[in-house]
Parts: C-alpha cells; sequence; structure tokens
C-alpha cells in the first residue's frame, strides 16, 4: 500500500512537473531577451535589379540612368503578434541607405541591435526625417548631421535634409542626356515630406538572443516616377528640390515603393 | 633603486588621477540667457541646449577660430566683427576663402535665441543648424563638419574643452553646433537708449527729435519693423532694383515659389548706425541713402509687397526732409554700446 502510494506520488510529480515543462514550451517567456535583425533594402526597377549606368524607362517613354541612389530611412518600428510596438531607440534610429554601399547581390543592409526578443509580424519605417526630429536642432542627433553631410543628403543653401537623392541623366522626344535630379526632402516647418510607410511580414519574424532573422526588403525606384502619380521629366520632374508640389508627389510615390519579398528566421 | 621605484609610483598615481579626472571634467555651471521686460518671449530651445559656461566659451573659441575654414584662416568672425555689430564692415557682399565672392551682406548677429528663422531669405530654420551654411559654402568657409571635427580633434585645447562643455565629451556634429548656439543665444543686445526709455530706465531720456522720430517710425516703418526686435519676422520684397550681376531672387531660391520672387527678410535695426552698408546686398552705405530709397527710389521689379503701394498708384513710403532726419536720430538711440563692447562676446 505504501509502494503504490509512493508511486502515485511520484506518477503525480512527475506529471505535474511534464506539465509545467509543457507550459513553458507554448508560452516561451522572452522578457528582458534581446536580439538583432537585419533589414535588406534590395533596390530594383520594375522586375529587374537595379544597376548603375543601366538604362531604364519610364511610363512615359523618357529613358533614364542614374549615378547616385541614396534615401534616408528613420523611426524604425516593429509590431509583435501581440500587438505591442517595439522603437529602436530615437539617436540611432536614422539611417542612410545608399545603393553604393551594397553587397553583390545588390542589398544594403540596416542592422538593428538590441531589440526586444518577440514574434514580429510588421515593420514601419519613415522616409526622411520627421519634424520633431528636426525641431530638436542639433540635441540627439550625435555626428549623423556629419555622416549626412558626408554622404551629400544635407542642403547646403539652406539647413535640412535631403530624403532621397536620385541623380543622372535622361533623354527624351525632345531632351537628350539631361541632367536628372531628385532631391526630395522638407523645407524647415513650411514643406513637410516626412511620410511613413507599414509592411506585414509573409510570416513571424523571430527575433531571439541566438538568432539573427533578416527582412528582404524590395525597393522599386520604378515607381518613384510611375507610383500614385505619373510623372514626366520633361515636364518639370527632372530637377525636384524644394517645390511644394512636386517634392509631395515625388514623397507620396516614394512611400509607396517597398515591398517584403520574404523574411529568414534563422 | 628605491628612489627610482618611488618615482615611478608618484607618477603612476598622478597619471592615474589625471585620468580619472579627465572622465570627470563635466561639472556644469549653467549660464542665464536674457530676457528683457520689451522682448518677445525665447523661441530657442534652451531645454535642449542649455548654456553652461565651458559650453559658451567652446562657442566663442570656435567663433574666432579659422580651423572651421578649409585654408583655417577665415573664422566666423571674419565677416561678423563684434564692433560693427557683428557685420563685415565696409562690405557691401562678403568674401571667404580662396577668393570667392558671396552674393549677400553679411547680417548683424544679436538677439537670435527670440527668432526661429535666420539668413535674409530664411534659408536655416534651426538656429543650431545655421552655422552649416556659411561653413560649407564654397564662397565663405568651404569646409565640411567632417573636416572641421578632424581638425578639432587634433587640437588639444579642443580635446580638453569638449569634455567639459558636454556630459558625453564627444567632439561631434552636435556638441560642435550646440557650443555655436550657446554662444549665439547670450549675444542679446537690450540696453541702448532706447531700451531704457522704453523700460523707463537711468539714461532713457530721448531728446525732442528722437522722440519725433520715434513717433514718425511708428506712423511709417513699424508695420515691418514691429515689436522691439524691430522685425515682424517676415519676408519682403521692397523694391529694389535688380542687380544683373547677382540676380539675387531671395526666398524663391528655396520654394521656386514666384510669389516669393525677390523677397528678403525684414531685418532688425538695433545697432543699425553701425551695421553699414544696408540691403540684402549692401547697396546702400547710409541711413539717408535707405530713407531716400523708401521715399523716391523704389522701383516695380513685378512682386513689390503692397504695402509699399501708394493711392496713386506709385511705390513708396512718402518722407519729409524732418521725417527722415528725426528717424535717423531715432535709429541712432538703438545703438547698444554695452553689447558692442561686451567683453564676453570679445576675441581678446
Amino acid at each position: 500500500m505504501k509502494i503504490l502510494k509512493y508511486t502515485l506520488g511520484l506518477l503525480l510529480s512527475i506529471f505535474i512537473a511534464s506539465c509545467s515543462s509543457d507550459d513553458h514550451d507554448t508560452m516561451e517567456d522572452l522578457t528582458g531577451q534581446t536580439g538583432s535583425l537585419i533589414l535588406k533594402f534590395d533596390n530594383g526597377i520594375g522586375n529587374q535589379d537595379f544597376i548603375f549606368g543601366t538604362t531604364y524607362t519610364n511610363f512615359k517613354g523618357e529613358t533614364y540612368q542614374l549615378e547616385t541612389l541614396k534615401y534616408l530611412i528613420s523611426n524604425v518600428r516593429l509590431t509583435d503578434n501581440q500587438g505591442n510596438t517595439y522603437t529602436y531607440p530615437e539617436e540611432e534610429n536614422i539611417f542612410i541607405v545608399s545603393e553604393a554601399n551594397g553587397n553583390a547581390a545588390g542589398e544594403i543592409y540596416i542592422t538593428l541591435n538590441n531589440i526586444d526578443a518577440a514574434n514580429y509580424t510588421h515593420v514601419t519605417f519613415g522616409i526622411g526625417v520627421d519634424q520633431e526630429r528636426y525641431a530638436s536642432g542639433a540635441d540627439g542627433q550625435g555626428d549623423f548631421l556629419t555622416t549626412a553631410q558626408d554622404e551629400g543628403m544635407m542642403w547646403s543653401w539652406a539647413t535640412g535634409y535631403r530624403f532621397m537623392r536620385l541623380d543622372g541623366t535622361y533623354s527624351s522626344p525632345t531632351k537628350t542626356n539631361a541632367a536628372l535630379n531628385i532631391h526630395m526632402g522638407s523645407v524647415g516647418t513650411s514643406v513637410d515630406n516626412y511620410k511613413e510607410t507599414t509592411l506585414a511580414f509573409p510570416n513571424e519574424v523571430l527575433v531571439r538572443e541566438a538568432k539573427e532573422p533578416s527582412v528582404h526588403i524590395k525597393a522599386d525606384i520604378a515607381q518613384v516616377f510611375d507610383g500614385l502619380t505619373s510623372v514626366s521629366f520633361d515636364a518639370g520632374y527632372a530637377q525636384v528640390h524644394t517645390d511644394e508640389i512636386t517634392t509631395g508627389v515625388i514623397a507620396t510615390n516614394m512611400s509607396g515603393i517597398f515591398s517584403v519579398h520574404h523574411v529568414h528566421n534563422d | 633603486m628605491k628612489k627610482l621605484v618611488f618615482i615611478i609610483l608618484v607618477a603612476l598615481y598622478v597619471m592615474s588621477c589625471s585620468k580619472s579626472s579627465y572622465t570627470n571634467d563635466y561639472v556644469p555651471v549653467y549660464l542665464n540667457v536674457e530676457q528683457p521686460d520689451n522682448f518677445p518671449e525665447i523661441v530657442y530651445n534652451l531645454d535642449a541646449n542649455p548654456v553652461t559656461q565651458a559650453g559658451f566659451e567652446l562657442g566663442k573659441k570656435l567663433f574666432y577660430d579659422g580651423k572651421l575654414s578649409a585654408n583655417d584662416a577665415i573664422p566666423c568672425a571674419f565677416c561678423h566683427e563684434q564692433a560693427f555689430a557683428f557685420t563685415h564692415h565696409e562690405h557691401t557682399v562678403s568674401h571667404g576663402v580662396n577668393g570667392g565672392i558671396g552674393t549677400r551682406n553679411a547680417q548683424p548677429m544679436q538677439n537670435l535665441a527670440y527668432q526661429s528663422e535666420f539668413m535674409w531669405d530664411g534659408a536655416a530654420t534651426h538656429l543650431d543648424f545655421q552655422p552649416i551654411i556659411p561653413l560649407t559654402s564654397e564662397v565663405e568657409m568651404g569646409e565640411t563638419l567632417g573636416n572641421v571635427l578632424n581638425k578639432l580633434n587634433a587640437d588639444t585645447y579642443y580635446r580638453k574643452q569638449f569634455p567639459k562643455a558636454f556630459e558625453d565629451g564627444e567632439i561631434n556634429s552636435e556638441n560642435l553646433l550646440k557650443a555655436l548656439s550657446q554662444f549665439m543665444v547670450m549675444m542679446v543686445s537690450s540696453n541702448s537708449k532706447y531700451d531704457k526709455y522704453v523700460r523707463n530706465e537711468d539714461g532713457g531720456e530721448l531728446t525732442e527729435i528722437e522722440l519725433n522720430g520715434l513717433n514718425n517710425f511708428k506712423n511709417k516703418c513699424a508695420t515691418c519693423h514691429a515689436t522691439d526686435l524691430f522685425t515682424d519676422h517676415s519676408y519682403r520684397n521692397n523694391g529694389l532694383s535688380i542687380n544683373p550681376k547677382l540676380n539675387d531672387k531671395g526666398r524663391y531660391n528655396i520654394f521656386e515659389n514666384p510669389k516669393d520672387l525677390y523677397k528678403f527678410k525684414v531685418p532688425s535695426l538695433r545697432n543699425v548706425a553701425l551695421s553699414l552698408p544696408y540691403m540684402h546686398d549692401g547697396r546702400f552705405s547710409s541711413l539717408e541713402a535707405v530713407l531716400n530709397f523708401y521715399d523716391s527710389g523704389m522701383t516695380d521689379n513685378g512682386n513689390v509687397d503692397e504695402l509699399f503701394k501708394r493711392e496713386d498708384g506709385t511705390l513708396g513710403i512718402t518722407l519729409s526732409t524732418y521725417e527722415k532726419e528725426s528717424i535717423i536720430a531715432f535709429l541712432y538711440t538703438l545703438t547698444d554700446n554695452e553689447f558692442l563692447t561686451d567683453e564676453r562676446f570679445s576675441e581678446f
């Protein structure tokens, strides 16, 4: 009888132990755990990879080649499967994506370190610099102003950031190898061209201490000119700098060029 | 041998001491930015960049240091001389590195903490960022932030002073620009004879012609030269003929908006007796010339401010000889000698 009692007790304790262990597996405790995540930006033109010096054609039949392709990404936030939002620390939360810095596959990496471990479902980021960051002046910018200037992403004749730089040439029925410079940005507080985009992941991105997941983001540069609005270089869009209307059209088009192609969880 | 060990030990001790004190150099002594009774509120965000003694001194050193320019010879103060209300004395437009000639007259520097936009066309919308424009301009200082920081990093003074001025001690663009702003926001000119008059202080007795001038000024000039900063911060086209050599389109250059053609900032008139020559291109060398222009020299360049249109359709502000004389007498009461000789802002 005593043996039975002991046996029962033993079985019960094994059962409880196995139970709690099962619980642990389904409700993984991620408290305090951090990991990294790589956002891989991959510029393309429609269904082609983007390559400097290659001639592309826009919707209006004008052809163009680019020698500079850069844009500013900021305010990266991640949303997890519980609906919580993780925001990358503000001081480091601004990046320059420059095609010239791409690897052999034409991908430019933004590595986010020490982010909260979670199962993420969406990423949100801004293109350019928001009014709040701009209004803080030099405060909290560290050396980003120097980086931006070195990359040619600041105005020189006025204070402010270029949100993007597409420099090259275009040809049309009326022009041959004319200058093409798209330098859209905000102008002080008067013209605000900062826009955000939110992209859903096809499957959850698992950020964990021992893993380095990545998100492959495609940027279709063709949509800068053929996005929500199709623009013609000949009709005022070969030189876009500060004009309220043309910069607004480009900013809106620009916010729609991104999509998540796939994610890697390893 | 014992002696040698002792010396080495003492040396090690001293070195460790100086090293630890190096990391604890940030002991902020806060300075107050003046808020004169007759001024509008400060708009510069001092919470984000509180002025400290060490930060102010660093900013002053930078302001007077040629290292901020490509040839190490053109400091900010080159075009902003204290005795002339921080303008480039007797220069219509300024010159900079490698013989470069600018297109505009250097503006006075004073009361910057009370303004949110800078330069003749408002190209700078934050005081912290303003220095980037002259620093990088090919005809002014012709430098880059990165190069300037490299030079500062190689300089013993700056390696010591940045950690005194900023908690993180970094020699980076954030702290460089913050130090310059700390120096600039302290530059308050508020003790002219006129200020003492409006605040009922000793030394504020205006003569009859100065009082008449003030009255005429209020009637004829104060719509644009408003408040005790003497500017409404707006950009206006005041009917100057176009100088074909410069063809400076003013604020149009910022937004490419035809409505902004030939518009320039309404300048403050503080210390105006000393900030000659006048207008964005320094074309007038005396206040008499300026008032004669407003009375009878304006031209219709296609976009002149409505305020200048007389009932008969001509352009200008009608001023009698005495009105001009008295307004000039009044403008002289805006000279603030305490500010112009304040040693806190002087190079030596």
